[in-house]
């Protein structure tokens, strides 16, 4: 049975292309990267998608809490502030939901604070888990500078983080427990994911190149994105499904048919109540990894055929992990809304045995559904599918 | 807040000392039980399991069993405050140590849905599996993002919580807990038995405020040891602890550091019952 698609109202984002949605949504378009040398000293080579804006503290009452993810989640909400304001007067604080997701939580805070707590016995003043590493923390951030007091809570399944959060605002509304959500996800690079993804020998030592012959691995990135999710509401573009799934496979490395990429594409499109074939657009996962590339694109070449255009933007941010599902699902809407494609950077040469359509150069189309992918460690899938309003 | 009604159709529990829930019921403290065995995952996998993933697993397997439900097909929803906090402070060790290196299998089971994705990996589960935490409301938060699976998808579900026990390395002493996982096992209602027990996630009212307009019972705490008492999940351990002594009433799913969210149990058919001790004797601790 298909479900009533949702407006989305309102979108933000903060990233390596800039630190507003205009920004982002420009350097997208004009093919511009983000991608550079990282910030976090390296006894390897790499590139990172940081985030170079300068992030204002928190207000003084959430000192406490003044780390770098909430300093980026008060940055979200700022660009949020008409939107957010709408959103209060329309429904009570009991019924905002804050729906979050990340992979690394505070980890940037921790790994400063365990070096001095390795080497001085004792952890920095001021350091405080439950402000400035939990899930709670920046849970407490986002709900003090907007009054939401709905259900609040964090997914963290790795690089599907923030996507499946749609899927939970989606099904507490239909549950008829909240009437609205801000729903998202915000990573930071730190020690840990980059010199763990190096460990896996995953890391790219140049810019990523998603579905090229010679690609040879992801590039790390940090950032973040929250959207509004109504019950009803003047949307810039609609929710109409989210699928997913699970590969029962293999903790770390996709399905080699991409069988779960497939269940969760294919819910996704049993959930809208539309074919595969009406999609115009796919925002794909898209790592730059041998593996997940070539998976990817037999599961979406099974599904949707070869005709559809698919872009990787993987290419643009780096990989932000546990921010990647919101945030490629607001470029899928900057797809909807401007009725353009970004072109696929560093995709040529193709590799031969991928048969799906990569755009390697900026496209103008009409687009009127979009289909967002995120795949995740523990087999962890999710595909956001989104429609334009007109 | 308050939710529609869902039914309960299992439950599990892993304490160390207690290897189920009736070991738990009963008091029967086994030291042989300390550590949780994860029968339910293949040996390969096992061994490169950390302690809290088997001990969600074994709470999942039970609330599974006894719901009758097949493994591949229940969605899951694994949650935990704090995670796979062991692994991670292992890998922050390698990352300050003179080399730097980090183990690769360490990094891929540090994440917070390591428990899921080895246990629908070793269920053959191609279905839907989540992890989330939100401090001490991760049970109230796992109970809600389970019944709106169960609500809006008609889905069967196990909603399983827990977090490992942590000590002074990242809180101060004193502020740390003992591990501890539960699991209960939901379906719509009209898929449920008669008699088996509903239950609803509502906002408080919280202790000492009137209680609500129906006048059920609200169950006090159980009297647990400190440190369990102090783990984050506690809350769906007190609520197994209602099902499996057939409790009505309210059982608040935090100890009074979360939003005061409550789970609502009443029979789906039979006669009320009293409220009777909830458990004077304290559990968790070693005799």
């Amino acid at each position: 049975m298909s479900a009533r698609p949702l407006p989305i109202t309102g979108l933000a984002l903060c990233n390596a292309l800039g630190d507003s949605a205009a920004a982002v949504r420009d350097a997208l378009f004009a093919g511009r990267s983000g991608l550079g040398p990282s910030p976090i000293p390296l006894p390897f080579e790499t590139c990172v998608g940081a985030i170079d804006a300068a992030l204002p503290p928190l207000p003084s009452a959430l000192a406490a809490w003044d780390t770098r993810t909430h300093r980026i989640a008060a940055l979200l909400l700022a660009q949020l502030e008409g939107e957010l304001g709408r959103l209060r007067r329309r429904w009570s604080p009991g019924r905002i939901a804050v729906l979050l997701g990340t992979s690394t939580a505070g980890a940037d805070v921790t790994e400063g604070a365990y070096r001095d707590y390795l080497r001085q016995g004792a952890l920095p003043q001021g350091y405080d888990l439950f402000k400035q590493h939990t899930y709670g923390a920046v849970l407490h951030v986002v709900r003090e500078l907007t009054g939401a007091r709905g259900p609040a809570w964090v997914v963290s399944t790795a690089c599907t983080s923030s996507a499946k959060p749609l899927a939970s605002a989606q099904r507490l509304i239909r549950a008829g427990l909240i009437d609205a959500a801000i729903v998202g996800g915000i990573d930071t690079l730190c020690g840990m994911t980059l010199r763990g993804f190096h460990s896996l020998e995953a890391l790219s030592p140049k810019p990523c190149r998603p579905f090229a012959a010679q690609r040879d691995g992801l590039n790390i990135g940090e950032g973040g994105a929250f959207l509004l999710v109504e019950r009803e509401g003047e949307a810039l573009a609609l929710l109409e499904g989210v699928g997913e799934s699970s590969d029962a496979y293999h903790i770390s490395a996709p399905h080699p048919e991409g069988r779960g990429a497939r269940l969760a594409m294919e819910r996704a499109f049993a959930q809208a109540g539309c074919d595969p074939s009406s999609v115009d657009h796919i925002n794909a996962h898209g790592t730059g990894t041998r593996l997940n590339d070539a998976a990817e694109a037999q599961a979406i070449a099974g599904l949707c055929g070869n005709e559809v255009p698919v872009v990787s933007t993987k290419g643009y941010t780096g990989h932000m992990l546990g921010a990647a599902g919101a945030s490629e699902a607001a470029f899928a809407i900057f797809s909807l809304l401007e009725g353009r494609i970004p072109p696929s950077l560093g995709c040529l040469p193709l590799d031969e045995k991928i048969t799906i359509r990569v755009c390697s150069e900026g496209v103008q189309a009409r687009v009127r559904r979009v289909l967002s992918n995120s795949f995740a460690f523990g087999g962890n899938n999710v595909s956001v599918l989104l429609g334009a309003t007109r | 807040m308050r939710s529609e009604e869902v039914a309960v159709v299992g439950y599990g529990l892993f304490v160390p000392g207690f290897a189920g829930v009736p070991a738990w019921t009963k008091g029967v403290y086994d030291a042989a039980q300390s550590a949780p065995l994860a029968l339910s995952i293949p040996a390969r996998q096992r061994r490169r399991t950390s302690t809290l993933t088997k001990a969600l697993a074994d709470a999942y397997a039970e609330a599974l069993a006894m719901a009758n439900l097949a493994a591949p097909e229940v969605a899951s929803v694994f949650a935990s405050a704090l995670g796979e906090a062991s692994t991670m402070l292992g890998l922050l060790e390698q990352l300050w140590s003179e080399e730097g290196l980090l183990s690769p299998q360490r990094f891929v089971t540090s994440v917070h849905n390591a428990a899921a994705g080895v246990v629908s990996i070793a269920g053959g589960n191609q279905g839907f599996s989540t992890s989330l935490g939100a401090d001490y409301d991760t049970p109230a938060m796992a109970l809600a993002e389970g019944i709106g699976l169960v609500l809006a998808e008609g889905a069967a579900v196990v909603v399983c919580c827990g977090d490992e026990g942590i000590s002074g390395d990242l809180v101060p002493a004193g502020k740390g807990w003992e591990l501890m996982a539960a699991a209960i096992a939901l379906v719509p209602s009209e898929r449920a038995p008669t008699a088996a027990p509903r239950l609803r996630l509502e906002e408080g009212p919280v202790y000492g405020e009137a209680d609500d307009a129906d006048s059920s019972e609200r169950w006090a705490p159980l009297a647990l040891s400190h440190e369990l008492a102090s783990n984050p999940c506690v809350g769906l351990l007190e609520l197994v602890d209602a099902l499996a002594r057939d409790k009505q009433g309210s059982v608040r799913l935090d100890r009074g550091q979360g939003a005061g969210y409550v789970a609502h149990l009443h029979r789906g058919k039979g006669s009320e019952l009293r409220a009777g001790d909830p458990g004077s004797a304290e559990r968790g601790v070693a005799p």
